[in-house]
């Protein structure tokens, strides 16, 4: 499996707000003991998918030049599951960014269903963990974004750190 | 935009409600928002983004929460306390604050306890009503 | 990758709190990504060790009524620290209210005494037959998996 929770970007204003899909598949196998029979995608998923779609958001409004880490889920709430075969869309929004941290609110759907409202504070490291040291590049945006965000058609930094 | 006091207060309490998790009953006057609202590093951030949204005033996070670029200040402390120069520094800019009880032990542990539901409250009053 | 975000359950209280570890090792896949030359658990992922422990703690006190035990809601989930290959979390969750088909926890993740992530949380529960009669038998299916499962993660303790 991948770290990857997003599959590509239907919408992206920079700064402001941007729309991601995920397909939800049987091919996935950490589903099948989620549950065992009727494999669902885990909630903490979704809020993964979410932070993934916010993060990049945040992290583009300032060129990658902070490495940007959840820091707070300050709310998700879920009304449904989703399972294999559905495409979920993940709605982020920016509503505050400063040099030490930003936060987003947003929501994911699943055609015309609200599936989860979900709000989060991300912290801008190399900032705010005084005292913490960090290797100098910046290692959160891999080049699994990278492919995303290219085959979205938006443009991407070289990334990323070579494994 | 002029807001009385309770306005205000009512307004600050709902910000702390959402960013803290807490019951509107905790939210007191002189509540500290770290040693009674267990607020964190990213809770001040929180807090302050919220702020922003609810009055529409832009915040620097030093004007709020000046102490941390103070305490890295050799001036400003010796063995664990504020210097006198120390004290009067953080009574500068955070003039919105109770200072009585400090100075009998400005401990760098105990600035934390400055910040209490009170002082924001003062701090919003001083930036809208001005 | 095996989607179970708890290696043991330590202790159990019916109705009432459960404690439980994760170990985190190098070789789970995702540290790979997450993130390249500084692996770290994903916070998603100490979440999910909260609410994996909350979840047996319900089907435990309900004797495994419900198939579907899942987050409905989670609030002020606070990151405080990393956790590193190497590191053994202990994760504490203690339940605020069970009812039939509802649940509330406050639980909290640390490792010798330093926390790591903190978060309030509820859950729901119901079978997949009240939405439709005929998942009835993966109900059954999954409750029966998941004692196994439960068997395993409580092997260690005594009287389980």
């Amino acid at each position: 499996m991948r770290w990857i929770w997003i599959d590509k970007f239907i919408e992206f204003n920079s700064g402001s707000n941007a729309v991601a899909i995920k397909n939800v598949t049987m091919a996935e196998e950490h589903l099948h003991d989620n549950f065992p029979g009727f494999p669902i995608m885990p909630e903490c998923l979704m809020i993964e998918s979410m932070a993934q779609t916010a993060g990049i958001l945040v992290g583009h409004a300032r060129d990658f030049k902070e490495k940007v880490i959840l820091a707070k889920i300050s709310k998700a709430v879920f009304f449904n599951f989703v399972r294999p075969g559905d495409t979920l869309k993940i709605h982020a929004k920016i509503e505050s960014i400063a040099p030490e941290a930003a936060s987003t609110t947003g929501k994911i759907t699943c055609g015309d269903e609200i599936i989860a409202e979900i709000d989060l504070m991300f912290s801008h490291i190399d900032q705010n963990l005084a005292g913490k040291q960090f290797p100098q590049e910046n290692f959160v945006f891999t080049d699994l974004f990278a492919v995303v965000l290219r085959a979205s058609g938006i443009e991407a930094p070289a990334w990323g750190v070579s494994k | 935009m002029a807001m009385t006091r309770d306005e205000i207060f009512k307004e600050v309490q709902g910000v702390l409600v959402d960013a803290l998790g807490v019951d509107d009953d905790e939210v007191t006057p002189d509540a500290t928002l770290m040693g009674d609202l267990g607020a964190e590093s990213i809770d001040f951030l929180d807090i302050v983004f919220r702020m922003e949204k609810a009055f529409g005033i832009k915040i620097p996070r030093e004007e709020l929460f000046p102490a941390e670029s103070l305490v890295s200040n050799k001036e400003f402390i010796s063995n664990g306390k504020l210097t006198h120069q120390g004290i009067e520094e953080l009574r500068k800019r955070m003039p919105h604050t109770d200072f009585t009880e400090f100075v009998d032990d400005p401990a760098v542990s105990k600035i934390g306890d400055l910040f209490t539901v009170d002082a924001l409250v003062n701090f919003v009053e001083g930036k809208i009503n001005a | 990758m095996k989607f179970i975000l708890i290696d043991k359950i330590v202790k159990i209280e019916a109705g009432k709190e459960i404690q439980t570890i994760k170990n985190v090792s190098l070789s789970e896949e995702y540290l790979g990504d997450h993130f390249p030359i500084f692996p770290v658990l994903p916070g998603v992922f100490l979440l999910q060790g909260l609410v994996e422990s909350a979840c047996w703690l319900v089907r435990h006190s309900e004797n495994f009524a419900h198939s579907m035990v899942l987050l409905t809601q989670a609030k002020n989930v606070k990151y405080k620290s990393f956790a590193a290959p190497g590191m053994n979390i202990q994760y504490t969750v203690t339940a605020k209210s069970i009812e039939e088909n509802l649940s509330s926890f406050s639980g909290v993740g640390s490792c010798d005494g330093q926390a790591i992530v903190e978060a309030r949380f509820s859950l729901r529960h119901f079978n997949l037959a009240e939405r439709d009669h005929k998942l009835a038998i993966e109900d059954g299916h999954i409750v029966e998996k998941l004692k196994e499962r439960y068997r395993l993660l409580a092997s260690g303790l005594i009287g389980a």
